[in-house]
């Protein structure tokens, strides 16, 4: 299973900014892998261009090839969910048959279980991110994007959620979007280090840590690896 | 909510009849042209019992012409978000016939169907259709991308869904327009009442605007701005009873 991305030109439609140039990269095998840099180098537009929702307005060549994939997610931040619904009704409405024992562990790990029968505009922002996010990990799919997914949520839940989404997908890709370097340097196995389109190559990987819940890295490793990303950075 | 409309109402109404009389004593304008406030309280003691029925008819027809633009407007709108250029064609055409002053045809229906409450209903439905249809097409055609995303990303998008979604969304938007258009309604339903009906308080204005009766035509406006008020009243209160149903947060908060 791997995502390649072949000479990559991508221009944004209305201002005609560069933002990716002849950039190519490849992501191999499964794993919980990070897509990182500065706000505004093209995260959210390379996470768009691997998922296939690339702004129609845009300018874009190169290609992508993909093995052993056949759907890619993303989720983003802002997302909502209707309304009309409790979360739980929500829930129970997207739900496979197949995923509801998944459903039930991923509730209680994210600490929603109190909230479930509240409205999503009931809940507190950090709330919807993981309610948003628990729908998405219920679908059938090879790649998640996760597009700062995570936000406000505290750190003892998210590194449960993160621990869990590993131990329960351990064959599938995630592609973590986060400004958060400790724990892209503590969580993920690769760091796609994405730079201005000045700085070649215009992404860089650095390796992770990928802390899977059995043993803490130490405080001098982790400072290499954020070391390393902020260099790369 | 009720006692504060129809306190703006009297407010602005009693200012008016003020200012007539200012006019009048002023100008020291015979009664013939603005009458006396004892004739006009005369007048109200007087017609004011057949002028409520007339009006309560004019009432029931403006709500059934609203109603039925409502059911034409969110029909056309839904049919017109679901294919682009049927949505494009009925756009245009919406904004331009609404740019028609629909008034303008009244005189053709008037023709077609003679007086009556065909002609009445017609015209006020066709009054209020339009500046809703132009609302709903926009609300409808308006997809909610942080909603509708996960939807389509997973392939759970219905041909339904995109509508719930943006009906619950804009609700409040919704409501406000339909509030809004009662009065048009209103207006609607006098306009074609004064042009072909033989029943309703434009009718009664008609008539007495013939025996240049400014009394009866006050009498009347009081009780269409009663009535209007009601109506807008009742539009309000169930609109806020469906927001507190729906737990729909208040606009503006997220």
């Amino acid at each position: 299973m791997h995502i390649n991305l072949n000479a990559i030109d991508f221009r944004h439609g209305k201002t005609d900014t560069r933002v990716f140039e002849n950039t190519s990269y490849r992501i191999d095998g499964p794993g919980f892998n990070a897509l990182f840099g500065p706000s505004g180098v093209g995260k959210t537009t390379l996470a768009k261009i691997i998922a296939g929702k690339a702004d129609h307005n845009s300018r874009f060549s190169g290609s992508i090839d993909k093995e052993g994939i056949s759907v890619i997610l993303y989720t983003y931040n802002l997302e909502r969910l209707p309304n009309w619904y409790s979360i739980e009704e929500h829930f129970r409405a997207v739900c496979p048959a197949s995923a509801k024992k998944l459903l039930n562990e991923l509730t209680e790990i994210s600490g929603l279980k109190p909230v479930i029968n509240s409205r999503f505009s009931r809940l507190s922002l950090g709330q919807q991110n993981r309610a948003n996010l628990i729908r998405y990990l219920i679908q059938d799919f090879d790649v998640l994007i996760m597009d700062e997914s995570l936000a406000n949520v505290d750190e003892i839940t998210k590194q449960k959620i993160i621990l869990k989404i590993k131990s329960a997908f351990p064959d599938k890709i995630f592609l973590y979007i986060s400004h958060n370097v400790v724990e892209v340097a503590k969580f993920c196995k690769e760091i796609l280090v994405i730079r201005r389109p000045e700085r070649l190559p215009q992404i860089k990987k650095v390796s992770g840590f990928d802390f899977a819940g059995e043993r803490e890295p130490g405080q001098g490793r982790l400072e290499h690896i954020m070391l390393e990303i902020m260099n790369a950075s | 909510m009720l006692h504060k409309r129809i306190y703006q109402f009297l407010i602005i109404y009693f200012l008016g009849l003020s200012a007539l009389f200012i006019v009048k004593y002023s100008l020291e304008l015979s009664d013939y042209v603005i009458p006396s406030p004892a004739e006009v309280w005369s007048a109200a003691r007087q017609y004011f019992f057949s002028f409520f029925i007339n009006s309560v008819n004019t009432l029931c027809v403006a709500i059934l012409g609203h109603m039925i633009s409502i059911c034409l407007a969110t029909a056309v709108a839904i049919i017109g978000s679901k294919t682009n250029w049927i949505g494009s064609f009925i756009k245009i055409g919406a904004y331009n016939i609404q740019a028609y002053p629909i008034v303008a045809v009244a005189p053709i229906i008037f023709i077609l169907f003679g007086d009556g409450l065909s002609s009445r209903l017609l015209i006020t439905a066709m009054i209020c259709y339009f500046p809703l249809l132009l609302s709903f097409i926009g609300v409808f055609s308006e997809p909610v991308a942080h909603i509708e995303h996960f939807y389509n990303s997973t392939g759970q998008m219905t041909w339904w869904l995109p509508i719930k979604i943006r009906l619950f969304e804009n609700i409040s938007k919704l409501i406000t327009v339909i509030s809004g258009s009662a009065t048009v309604a209103m207006v609607g339903t006098i306009v074609a009442e004064f042009i072909a009906a033989d029943a309703g308080i434009g009718y009664r204005i008609r008539i007495a605007l013939y025996q240049s009766d400014l009394a009866k035509i006050l009498v009347a406006l009081f009780l269409i701005g009663i009535c209007t008020s009601l109506y807008l009243f009742v539009l309000e209160y169930s609109g806020t009873r469906i927001k507190k149903k729906l737990d729909i947060p208040a606009e503006g908060s997220q």
